[in-house]
């Protein structure tokens, strides 16, 4: 154990003026380096605090295998306009998603496509797994270490966006640093050729190609050449939510942003790491139990274990419940049926269910919050929420819900993502043809003629061995899946849609719960009456959701939740109402007769 | 018909259709009834969430927020079941109540009556068709409320006791209850404001209104008009009366 990997029992946060090491261990002090280097937070932080086993936490260790999924979370999403995808990406093995790898991502093309929102660490630091085409890249880029800065430096000027600019510039070396207020990183390395040499540095008269460069204000350190950092056990929650904010796209803009609510724990005064905490090790507590990992400390700050306690618990004050001076809810009236069928989430969390799901974006899928590069207008990849739909545990939980679009080869009822890449390589031509028509629900438009071209090229391409499977097999039937259909071409090369095997299912939405914002309880569903749910004008049954695909269809579909809660379609609700709307139409147009006929006869007799 | 003085039933210029014990079963229930639907308005109305419809909330408000709109509504909902209990009773025990039901029970004639006076709505026929003490449309009116009583109440203490109403009936699940109840709901409201009310109100025979429902009194014009084979029952019962008594018309 290091000396800042447990503390004495001082709750005082420990003072961090330390020196700054390079990633050889070597002090910058840029009052006597000329040419000082960036500092590596690996060797800064990792000389007090043992970061191998920081490493191993939930947010670096998704690239490792033999690491226990838990429930479904959010993935990454690639995302193309030209070859009409968005493919749901996680090493981590929650069904629905496809590992990196098989996408073509390697550790190099992950942080190219993901690292924006990458805190370090993971694939920023297996470089000696990559493709030996991009070793050479690595080198000159450097490992992108774990920067505990991003979380634990609580200065409000610790630039969270510079540091994903520089990752996006390729600067990984430098992106700690580039961060800190004390430093500024000019220069891009994605700009220098594979034969740079950082060592030897030159290219100087290329403008074109600018190499990193570092400045640090002097001033900042100190006669022993030490740096001041703001470092707190506990982050504040806007350093969270520079990589876990959603957007509800229906309140977004600059004249309804503000109509937003803050979630009400928030509001009490609790911060984000209040409920989702870790020890040294990182694994940090993701607010529901795994069945599979039951932690029974995890269990205390689950919503059950804040606000209802546990009774199960050998703690009696862990049984109490009212944890951090949470509200104890009585749920006056509920039948207990809704703890077994609900979670917590279902009545409390997200934006109040309408009529239909909403388009909404996150940080990490959608990049938000990188200064002069976010695009408030780019709704792709279309991830829709609230849904109510059955997760894991049995339960109706609100969830993000994306149905992936995707080109594989399928076999044996396997699918093997085909890169966009590849895709465009193939059969570019025939998918850039009608990109400049008008957007359709935000999507380019994909016609069943470009789908079926492409799939024979496809055919013809996996055939040839010009593409196979990742690992080597060799490629099936090449598909197309979007909205939940699959689309492939029979013996006589025509296009058809095939079920997807419920067995399978590889066309099936992918979709993980949400638990933030949580509303008030005077908000919640259910504090107007039991019809907040259980009318057939509610949304939470019959609310829809819409089957995003970029295939040209004569209408949108339209997939109630009801369906993705496994309920049986209430045909009987249906069938009542359409007897009582006759019945009402019939009876009052009879009785209405009878007035005009009694009317109409005084009338006559009046004119004899 | 009750205070009849079969003696006089020939210079009788009015008759006491309906006596105290009807007329305050009618004024308790249509209360109840009217309470009910301008409280379930509101409620009906913030289904699907309270801006499904913009009225919802200005109604809601007038009501003082949901929550006084539901307690107001179940309080009728008690009125009207008490009063529907009483009357259900009333009709099984008492000997007059026995002879109202009696007379209300659809009859063979109020199906040739329907015929015969559309018949005469379009002038196929001159005469309209002879009603006894209750017409057709009068029992329709009776049998509309005996039907929504049924649903209404039924579905209403599903509403009201879910957890119960689960154990008992499971078969009627929350939504389904909900959904019958708003709809015959707006069936009952329907025939009650444009059915019935043009019937005794707005009627030309009888507008702006009939007081029966409070007097309890109707004309011999109006029995001439709209049950004249019942005042012909009453002018034979009082004739058999009179010749049963010995009396001469005209003697006290």
């Amino acid at each position: 154990m290091l000396l800042g990997d447990h503390d004495d029992g001082s709750r005082a946060s420990p003072v961090h003026r330390i020196p700054l090491f390079d990633e050889d261990k070597q002090q910058v002090n840029p009052q006597v380096d000329e040419e000082p280097l960036p500092f590596s937070t690996r060797t800064t932080c990792g000389d007090c605090h043992s970061y191998d086993i920081i490493s191993g936490g939930w947010h670096f260790d998704s690239a490792q295998s033999n690491v226990p999924a838990g429930r479904r979370g959010e993935p990454w999403v690639m995302v193309d306009r030209q070859t009409r995808t968005q493919i749901p990406i996680s090493n981590r093995a929650w069904p629905g998603v496809f590992p990196p790898q098989q996408a073509g991502l390697t550790p190099w093309l992950f942080l190219r496509k993901f690292g924006t929102h990458v805190p370090g660490g993971n694939y920023g630091e297996i470089t000696d797994q990559d493709d030996p085409k991009y070793v050479l890249r690595w080198m000159i880029s450097g490992a992108l270490p774990i920067n505990c800065l991003v979380c634990h430096d609580a200065a409000a000027d610790q630039d969270k966006s510079e540091f994903a600019l520089q990752v996006f510039q390729q600067n990984y070396r430098w992106a700690a640093t580039g961060s800190c207020p004390f430093a500024a990183v000019a220069g891009d390395a994605s700009t220098l050729p594979d034969t740079y040499d950082p060592l030897m540095g030159g290219f100087s008269d290329n403008p074109a190609i600018k190499p990193p460069v570092v400045t640090y204000d002097k001033t900042v350190f100190d006669a022993k050449g030490m740096v001041f950092f703001d470092i707190v056990r506990q982050p504040p929650a806007r350093n969270c939510y520079f990589c876990h904010s959603t957007q509800d796209l229906e309140k977004a803009g600059p004249y309804k942003e503000w109509t937003r609510d803050e979630d009400v724990h928030l509001l009490a005064g609790l911060t984000c790491v209040d409920c989702h905490r870790n020890g040294l090790d990182h694994m940090i507590t993701r607010g529901t139990v795994d069945p599979k990992q039951p932690d029974l400390q995890a269990k205390t700050l689950t919503c059950e274990g804040c606000h209802l306690g546990d009774p199960a618990a050998d703690s009696p004050i862990a049984a109490m419940g009212g944890r951090l001076g949470a509200p104890k809810a009585a749920h006056q009236g509920l039948p207990p049926i809704h703890f077994d069928k609900l979670s917590c989430t279902a009545c409390h969390s997200g934006n109040w269910p309408g009529k239909k799901a909403t388009l909404v974006r996150t940080s990490r899928i959608h990049h938000l919050g990188l200064h002069g590069k976010h695009n408030p207008e780019e709704p792709l990849p279309h991830i829709a929420a609230p849904v109510f739909a059955l997760a894991e545990d049995g339960k109706i939980t609100p969830q993000k819900l994306i149905w992936p679009a995707y080109w594989a080869y399928a076999q044996g009822g396997k699918v093997t993502i085909i890169p966009p890449e590849a895709v465009k390589e193939i059969a570019g031509k025939i998918l850039e043809g009608n990109l400049n028509e008008a957007r359709v629900d935000d999507w380019n438009s994909i016609t069943r003629e470009q789908i079926s071209q492409t799939l024979t090229l496809l055919a013809a391409a996996g055939g040839s061995g010009t593409v196979s499977a990742a690992d080597g097999d060799k490629a099936g039937e090449p598909v197309y899946v979007s909205g939940g259909k699959i689309y492939a071409l029979d013996e006589k090369g025509a296009l058809v849609e095939k079920d997807d095997d419920a067995a399978e299912a590889i066309a099936q939405p992918y979709s993980w719960p949400l638990a933030h914002d949580v509303r008030p309880a005077a908000q919640s569903l259910g504090a107007t009456g039991c019809e907040d749910c259980h009318s057939t004008e509610s949304a939470f049954f019959y609310g829809e959701v819409a089957v995003d695909t970029p295939v040209k269809t004569e209408q949108a579909a339209l997939l109630p939740m009801y369906k993705l809660q496994q309920i049986p379609e209430p045909q009987l609700n249906i069938t009542v109402n359409r007897f009582f709307k006759w019945l009402i139409i019939i009876t009052m147009v009879v009785l209405i007769l009878h007035i005009i006929g009694d009317l109409f006869s005084r009338l006559l007799r009046r004119s004899q | 018909m009750e205070n009849v003085d079969l003696k006089d039933i020939g210079q009788q210029k009015t008759f006491r259709r309906f006596d105290l014990q009807f007329r305050i079963q009618h004024i308790v229930l249509f209360t109840s009834v009217i309470a009910l639907i301008i409280t379930g308005i509101p409620m009906w109305l913030n289904l699907g969430g309270a801006d499904h419809i913009w009225a919802s909330r200005e109604v809601t408000a007038a009501f003082g927020g949901l929550k006084a709109a539901r307690l107001i509504h179940r309080w009728a909902a008690a009125v009207l079941i008490a009063v529907s209990l009483y009357h259900l009773i009333y009709s099984i025990v008492a000997r007059r109540g026995r002879r109202e039901f009696m007379e209300l029970l659809p009859r063979f004639k109020d199906v040739t009556d329907v015929i015969h006076n559309f018949m005469y709505f379009f002038g196929l026929r001159t005469t309209r068709p002879k009603f006894s003490r209750y017409s057709y449309y009068e029992k329709f009116d009776y049998w509309a409320v005996y039907w929504g009583c049924v649903i209404m109440i039924g579905t209403g203490m599903v509403l009201w006791f879910p957890r119960l109403a689960e154990k008992c009936i499971p078969w009627l699940s929350y939504e389904l209850a909900l959904e019958v109840h708003a709809d015959e709901a707006i069936l009952a409201a329907l025939a009650l404001f444009i059915w019935h009310f043009y019937n005794v109100h707005f009627n030309p025979s009888r507008f702006p209104g009939t007081l029966l429902w409070w007097h309890g009194r109707i004309s011999r014009e109006e029995m001439l008009r709209d049950h004249p084979l019942e005042l012909e029952k009453l002018n034979q019962e009082g004739q058999a009366d009179q010749l049963a008594k010995k009396v001469v018309p005209g003697e006290s």
